[in-house]
């Protein structure tokens, strides 16, 4: 009895083992979908699905395809109306009044009321919780429906660069469940998830615009940089907006590489109210020591834009080319400005960086290098995503970091207002009393000329100060499968699927 | 009945230890679920209120209490990060961990079983050596390592499977089992390995024992003495083994996991951490240890069917 009960379980196990792997090798090639795409992605929405609430790079360019504001923002940086089909700037940008396109659907079906529309900016100007969902709400006054196709927002002070926020998500009143069930007016709509596997979008047949091309997206989370290559090469993902430089090059037989920047400033950042941070020379001198081309050289193959101060060149109207020069590399002049603060023997200080993210990593290790040749001791301490949020950011405990600084929306003070010495986001403690007043100047001049000129001087005091060791605007590449084509780069941190079509 | 009562009494105060544990670890290390949910563009007005809403503001025991009581009512909460219920998140999760740690359960047992004994009957001869030394450099591979290097092996160069090409068991059952195939194997392989060594010398250590001789000189067949005295007792020491063995399947699988792109638990434990998501890490680690505690259980209980003379009780 005994004998036989082993030998049959073994049996067991052998057969079982044996029909998996057989049936195993038919079920693994997929049918050709001519219309889908799978677009790997590095990190799952670990956020909110509700577009007022997600606060996550990485959500919010995936969900740009499934919301769309009164306003929405077009790859050369301009604003197209969405929800709204007109609006009507009046009294020097107080009174935004704005006409709803007729025929906007939801994605549910139900069509787009002038009251959706108030609740939605109703809900991110809502200050209960201490402040509003977007912060530059607080300036609005009122919301008001002036009748079923009218929506009229007043500002308390005129404000000719409010519209940019008007690219806030329009969605349902009635829908109860936002945070995981997102449904908006874009052009695809939501249709399944699981975590740490995948987001699937569908395209909104019902779209009042120009449609999307492809039918059906899947964006893949690969979270395992190094198999991406071999993710892209295998086809179990056909694009893959962020890839390095090295990778580029591996997969550019295969592959469509397409060229852009990531629209952020990336700088080694100084916490100014810390020793030896405090001291502007010694600021100085660390931008002296380094340069930024041989940074880019061992990053990224020689690619980027240099940078020389918090603005990049998407924002054309605004960035200063001739910033870059505030400082070349120069040792002596550095070692000069040392020794002039009272570092004649150097000094040394730790630079924290997000072990996330290797571009950083890398050039926080050039960094090291050359700051050597000023006598400058730098050591890097790695650390979580998560851990740098909290303490470098939030509690601002940090002597120095290497990160990338992006825009939230497509006006200048998305990157100027945070070094004001009162903002809540000025993590490197910048304080100077000149940029204070021409930021308020800039933000309170209703002359357009006039305004980017007070921006302009923000930058440059940014510069002169030596407020971070700006460094580049770091180059991306896309990889895309060569079927499809169409991919659009845009000033903002978005991936805009809706443009992307099958190649002929 | 008695042992197993017992047993879960162990299990429960295990759980409490373990999970009670997780929450303090969470309170010590940095970072906190609200500037991680708030990201970059967190103000300290939002941090606060958004504290207030998880409740992070009261006493660490005092939330404990509050999770433990909803989780004994059947509530896992809600994920912090993806605002859906931690309970769904991983039930769909579990049958991936599951399938990957059977599978490589099954793969163990047939390499382990036929092997050991074949060593065995022919201890010393050509084949023995070979196997010995192939055991040991298997013995001596990391399963992340074994995992790159078959990923390499059957991926790039045999083209057996597309690396990255996991599909969920919801969608293509067959696909899904056979994808996980080889990191199944990536598992099984070093456990293998000991399994053999094992099971070899405790076959050639019972063949010297009285009953055998005993049984030889009744008449039997070395093939019969093999199969039906030595390989029964034989087996006891590799059972213990194979239990360990697949409690720690379940938690190499979190390693494996990531090398071959699985979205199952381990991947929803790790990006957790990193998030800060407690209610989920809780979750999945009461899985993990759950399932480790059956196993153990079932292990003990197998015992008694393979030699009545071992009682549980």
């Amino acid at each position: 009895m005994k004998r036989k009960g082993l030998k049959s379980l073994l049996l067991v196990f052998v057969l079982t083992t044996l029909a998996i792997a057989l049936s195993a090798c038919s079920g693994d090639k997929k049918a050709e979908n001519s219309s889908q795409i799978t677009i790997g992605i590095p990190q799952d929405l670990e956020d909110s699905l509700d577009p007022h609430k997600a606060v996550a790079a990485g959500t919010k360019e995936v969900l740009f395809n499934l919301f769309e504001g009164l306003v929405k923002p077009a790859s050369d940086g301009s604003f197209i109306p969405a929800v709204a089909s007109a609006y009507e700037e009046t009294e020097g940008g107080r009174i935004y009044t704005f006409t709803l396109r007729d025929g906007v659907k939801f994605h549910d079906g139900s069509m787009v009321t002038a009251e959706d529309v108030k609740f939605s900016l109703d809900k991110c100007a809502d200050a209960s919780a201490g402040e509003p969902l977007v912060a530059a709400f607080s300036n609005i006054e009122s919301i008001t429906i002036e009748d079923e196709k009218t929506i009229v927002v007043t500002l308390k002070e005129a404000d000719t660069e409010f519209l940019a926020y008007m690219t806030t998500a329009i969605i349902p009143a009635s829908n109860e469940d936002p945070d995981t069930n997102p449904i908006g007016t874009g052009p695809y709509k939501y249709v399944s998830r699981s975590p740490q596997e995948n987001f699937i979008v569908e395209k909104f047949d019902e779209y009042w615009g120009e449609p999307a091309n492809i039918e059906n997206v899947t964006f893949k989370i690969c979270s395992n940089a190094d198999s991406i290559v071999m993710d892209l090469e295998g086809g179990s993902i056909d694009m893959f907006a962020r890839v390095t430089a090295t990778q580029a090059e591996e997969l550019s037989d295969q592959f469509d590489i397409l060229e852009g920047t990531m629209n952020l400033v990336q700088a080694l950042y100084l916490n100014n109210a810390e020793t030896p941070f405090d001291d502007v020379k010694v600021r100085q001198a660390l931008c002296y020591a380094i340069d930024p081309a041989e940074i880019m050289l061992m990053v990224s193959d020689g690619k980027g834009t240099e940078l020389g101060s918090s603005m990049f060149p998407s924002f054309s109207k605004y960035y200063m080319e001739e910033l870059n020069d505030t400082y070349n590399q120069d040792i002596e002049k550095a070692k000069e400005l040392l020794k002039e603060a009272g570092y004649e023997d150097g000094f040394s200080f730790t630079i924290t960086v997000p072990s996330n993210y290797q571009p950083h990593i890398d050039t926080a290790q050039v960094l090291v290098e050359e700051f050597k040749a000023i006598g400058v001791d730098a050591e890097i301490q790695l650390i979580e995503w998560d851990s740098w949020l909290s303490d470098v950011y939030q509690n601002r405990q940090f002597q120095s970091t290497v990160v990338g600084v992006d825009a939230s929306n497509l006006t200048a003070a998305a990157m100027l207002q945070r070094f004001t010495s009162d903002s809540s986001k000025n993590f490197i403690n910048f304080s100077n009393e000149d940029y204070d007043v021409a930021f308020d100047k800039a933000i309170s001049s209703t002359d357009d000329k006039e305004k980017t000129e007070y921006y302009k001087e923000c930058e440059r005091i940014l510069s002169e100060d030596a407020a971070n060791v700006y460094i580049q605007d770091l180059p991306e590449f896309v990889a895309l499968n060569k079927k499809y084509t169409g991919y659009e780069f845009y000033p903002l941190y978005v991936q805009d699927i809706a443009k992307l079509k099958l190649a002929e | 009945m008695k042992y197993v009562g017992k047993k879960l009494l162990t299990m429960i105060l295990t759980l409490f230890a373990v999970t009670l544990f997780v929450f303090l670890a969470f309170h010590v290390i940095s970072g906190d679920p609200a500037t991680s949910m708030l990201g970059t563009e967190a103000t300290p007005a939002r941090i606060s209120a958004l504290r207030e809403e998880l409740g992070l503001n009261d006493p660490v025991l005092v939330q404990y209490g509050r999770w433990a009581v909803n989780f004994l009512k059947g509530d896992m909460g809600t994920s912090y990060s993806y605002r859906m219920p931690v309970g769904d998140m991983v039930s769909d999760k579990i049958p991936v961990t599951m399938t990957l740690t059977i599978l490589a359960f099954f793969m163990m047992v047939i390499i382990a079983i036929p092997l050991g004994i074949y060593t065995a009957r022919h201890a010393g001869g050509v084949v023995d050596r070979t196997i010995y030394i192939i055991n040991q450099v298997i013995m001596a591979v990391p399963p992340f390592f074994s995992g790159i290097l078959i990923t390499l092996l059957f991926g790039r160069i045999f083209k057996l499977f597309t690396p990255g090409a996991y599909v969920s068991y919801e969608k293509d059952f067959l696909g899904f089992v056979g994808y996980l195939l080889f990191p199944a194997l990536a598992i099984a392989l070093p456990k293998a390995a000991m399994a053999v060594k094992l099971l070899r010398s405790s076959v050639i250590g019972e063949s010297k024992l009285d009953y055998v001789r005993t049984a030889y000189s009744r008449g039997n067949r070395t093939r019969d003495v093999l199969y039906l005295h030595v390989l029964k007792n034989a087996l006891i020491p590799v059972v213990t083994f194979l239990g360990m063995a697949l409690a720690d399947m379940i938690a190499g699988s979190i390693i494996i996991e990531q090398v071959f792109s699985i979205p199952g638990l381990g991947r929803i434990l790790l990006t957790s951490i990193s998030n800060r998501d407690y209610p989920v890490v809780l979750a999945v680690i009461v899985c993990i240890a759950v399932l480790v505690l059956v196993v153990n259980m079932v292990v003990d209980l197998i015992y008694g069917l393979i030699d009545p003379r071992i009682s549980v009780e």
